[in-house]
């Protein structure tokens, strides 16, 4: 069963057929007209267009797969791909969740436990304290981890009870207001002390491990290219300018921390890099989206290989096998007015041609006609365009995105367009403020 | 700082509920800043019955905050101005729901945004649509009984009260009154046009009962003469609202079956739960439109019901 909607669940569907391997797609009523509802071979309506009824209604979806005798269920990204309960629940009832055992999920879900696990690896996370006692305890402690530093509230959230601290001078009077704020946010005044990462570019690393602990990493992807609010709008692999070592020594951490916790099937860790320091930030323990530039290099099939873990099949290839290969871009053409901080356009597709050609390749559920209902991500296609090298990676992408046609909502193609042609992208001299300050200037 | 824009539903049903709203309203103000505001709505409660009509209204807010903590927030201003825990849909004096959150989906056990029954509730979606037009398709959806029992109260408007205001508002207003009489009237009309034979309305403790007769001449034109078998007012469809295996009850109901009373018509096995269909009334079994042990889906069609 593929308990999702939109591109990944084609994507899933796509998978599924060539292996050979039977679908049981799940719909809301906002969906019914689909795309993937109709490739799939059957399929069930399990609530109203509201996510939160259908896409994550746990008891419609486990009953429909139960009652359509499912073997194993793919979550895709999003929903209810990190939801550990699900994961759970699934093998209560006979289903193999395609994805990590229930307790890594959630392990990894847990963002504090996580990075402490990790770091207890030998995994390098964001340098910082505890929790501080006194002002002469911040200066001493702000000494240790080195300037700039951020002062953060332990109960803190949404930027309050948090200060930018650049240089000793200033953090006396960080600390009196930092304390005061997270005191009247929170009621709760305790504060610590992280390292600033400034302007850090998002690089991630793929990871694939089996059942009978075989782990391989199939490289990184740079997401550096991010919309306010860090939401990934391009990502390339392999990332630029990436030095060896900190490629090396990146692969090798994905590698020590999937060891550490038992890690299965797909996952990605996202690390922020600056210069030569590299932090763990996060693991996701499922597809995600950029999988396909990955896919383009290593010329594998990320999605069909977690079905083949989750069946019980050994990798059957090790690290030294894997060999990346060419350069690979994917942009994500998103239905939102770009003029408008991104606002979501719900509407119909009236006309849309999509790019073909030489190494591109264009992952959707979009076609004349269809709509866009308002319920969900504004993720309307995914284009990828594949060169031996950067150069020619780029030059695809944009005679790719220049053929491509979408009329009825707005959507990103234009500022992805925009987007390649700044000599920074050009360069890949670009971090994660990169877009923001380019969008700020207009 | 990035700000966000947050739909909340407001909503009273004890003590003096117009100052009610009235202080969460204020409240808000300190949370964020409020774009817009509906204006004040007297509505049944859903679930019990027996307790006080709901006053309800929604508000926009632009806020810092991040979702849990606006939610956080808005428990706070609810345990302020005094909601008791423990009995889910009893009285209280101030429900606050975050029901948009900009354009974000979340899912977690204590914060779901979209809040899950938004898109269902006149309550809900006639002060959203009075807000942002873009919700007036989905209000416009939904059935019309559940929409005629929201109605405006008087003129009283948030975005107008001040600080603390404390007068209460007449419940019945005479613009409500003057709404019953518009509709008595468009009743009698679809009564002089129609076959219907009897008609009766309830909404909250009023009910309308009208009654029609043929008229001779009509009675004249008919072909068969056949006048006191009157055709139904409408048509129900029950359909499956969750996915599982579909049972028809024992003994095995029929189509054409007159159904005298509430009736248990057969249920869903899901989960090893059976949930039963009940026929919701009385009337005529149409048809029946799913097979015996068969898979259903969200929304299918089970049985059809005539009325009258």
């Amino acid at each position: 069963m593929i308990a999702n909607r939109g591109e990944i669940a084609l994507r899933i569907n796509r998978a599924c057929q060539e292996l050979g391997v039977s679908t049981v797609a799940i719909f809301s009523e906002a969906d019914r007209e689909s795309m993937h509802v109709r490739q799939a071979d059957e399929a069930f309506c399990v609530g109203p267009g509201p996510a939160a009824r259908s896409y994550l209604n746990i008891p419609n979806i486990i009953s429909t797969a139960l009652i359509t005798r499912c073997d194993a269920i793919h979550p895709g990204y999003g929903f209810l791909a990190e939801n550990a309960r699900f994961a759970e629940i699934c093998t209560d009832h006979g289903l193999e969740f395609i994805g990590p055992k229930p307790k890594v999920i959630s392990l990894m879900g847990d963002k504090a436990t996580a990075k402490r696990v990790l770091r207890d690896a030998g995994v390098a996370t964001t340098p910082g304290t505890g929790v501080l006692a006194s002002l002469d305890d911040a200066y001493a402690a702000a000494e240790s981890v080195g300037y700039p530093i951020l002062l953060k509230a332990t109960a803190g959230g949404g930027g309050r009870g948090m200060r930018v601290v650049l240089e000793p001078g200033e953090l006396a009077r960080a600390y009196a207001g930092a304390t005061a704020e997270a005191e009247a946010s929170f009621k709760d005044g305790r504060v610590y002390i992280e390292k600033l990462i400034r302007s850090p570019r998002h690089i991630e690393v793929q990871v694939l491990g089996d059942e009978f602990g075989n782990i391989v990493h199939l490289g990184e992807r740079d997401c550096s290219m991010q919309k306010p609010a860090h939401q990934k709008i391009i990502e390339e692999t392999p990332a630029p300018h990436l030095a060896e070592t900190v490629r090396n020594s990146l692969q090798e951490m994905a590698l020590r921390a999937c060891r550490s916790v038992g890690y299965t099937n797909a996952g990605t860790l996202e690390f922020l890099a600056a210069g030569d320091d590299v932090y763990f930030m996060e693991m996701n323990t499922r597809i995600q989206v950029e999988h396909p530039v990955t896919e383009m290099v290593y010329n594998i099939d990320l999605v069909k290989e977690q079905i083949r873990i989750a069946s019980g099949e050994p990798l059957g290839y090790a690290q030294g096998d894997l060999v990346a290969r060419g350069h690979a871009i994917e942009c994500r053409i998103n239905a939102e007015d770009t003029n408008n901080h991104f606002a979501p356009a719900a509407g119909t597709v009236s006309k849309v041609v999509f790019p073909g050609g030489p190494g591109i390749r264009v992952d959707t559920h979009v076609y004349a006609g269809a709509t866009i209902p308002p319920y969900y991500d504004s993720m309307i296609a995914k284009v990828v365009a594949y060169g031996d090298t950067r150069e020619i990676a780029i030059a695809r992408m944009e005679r790719a995105l220049r053929e491509t046609l979408v009329e009825g909502v707005e959507t990103t193609v234009g500022l992805c367009l925009e987007i390649l042609a700044t000599p920074g992208f050009r360069q890949g001299r670009y971090d994660v403020e990169f877009l923001p300050k380019e969008l700020a200037a207009r | 700082m990035t700000s966000h824009r947050a739909f909340i539903g407001l909503g009273s049903n004890m003590g003096d509920r117009a100052a009610n709203l009235a202080c969460a309203h204020e409240a808000l103000s300190a949370v964020g800043t409020v774009l817009r505001a509906s204006s004040v709505y007297r509505t049944r409660p859903w679930g019990r019955l027996e307790q006080p009509d709901f006053y309800n209204a929604a508000v926009l807010l632009e806020t810092d905050r991040s979702p849990q903590e606006l939610l956080d927030a808005l428990h706070a201003i609810e345990r302020r101005l005094g909601r008791t825990e423990g009995e889910r849909w009893g009285p209280r004096a101030i429900d606050l729901d975050l029901l948009l959150f900009d354009d974000l989906t979340i899912a977690q056990p204590n914060l779901q945004v979209p809040h899950p029954h938004y898109a269902e509730r006149a309550f809900v979606l006639v002060p959203l649509a009075e807000i942002d037009e873009r919700f007036a398709a989905m209000r416009d959806a939904l059935d019309p009984g559940d929409l005629a029992g929201v109605v405006r109260v008087g003129e009283y408007d948030l975005s107008r009260s001040g600080a603390g205001r404390r007068e209460s508002v007449e419940p019945m207003s005479s613009t409500n009154a003057a709404s019953v009489g518009e509709r008595v009237r468009a009743l009698a009309a679809f009564l002089s046009e129609g076959d219907a034979v009897r008609l009766r309305i309830e909404r909250g403790d009023e009910a309308i009962e009208l009654s029609a007769r043929r008229s001779a001449a009509a009675r004249t034109h008919s072909s068969d003469g056949s006048a006191s078998e009157a055709p139904p007012l409408r048509v129900d469809t029950i359909k499956a609202d969750l996915v599982g295996i579909f049972h028809l009850g024992r003994p095995a109901p029929v189509e054409g079956e007159l159904l005298d009373g509430d009736r248990e018509l057969g249920y869903i096995e899901a989960l090893g739960i059976r949930t039963p269909i009940h026929s919701m009334g009385m009337g005529r079994l149409v048809s029946i439109a799913a097979g015996d042990e068969s898979p259903v889906e969200y929304g299918q069609p089970l049985f059809s019901i005539a009325r009258g």
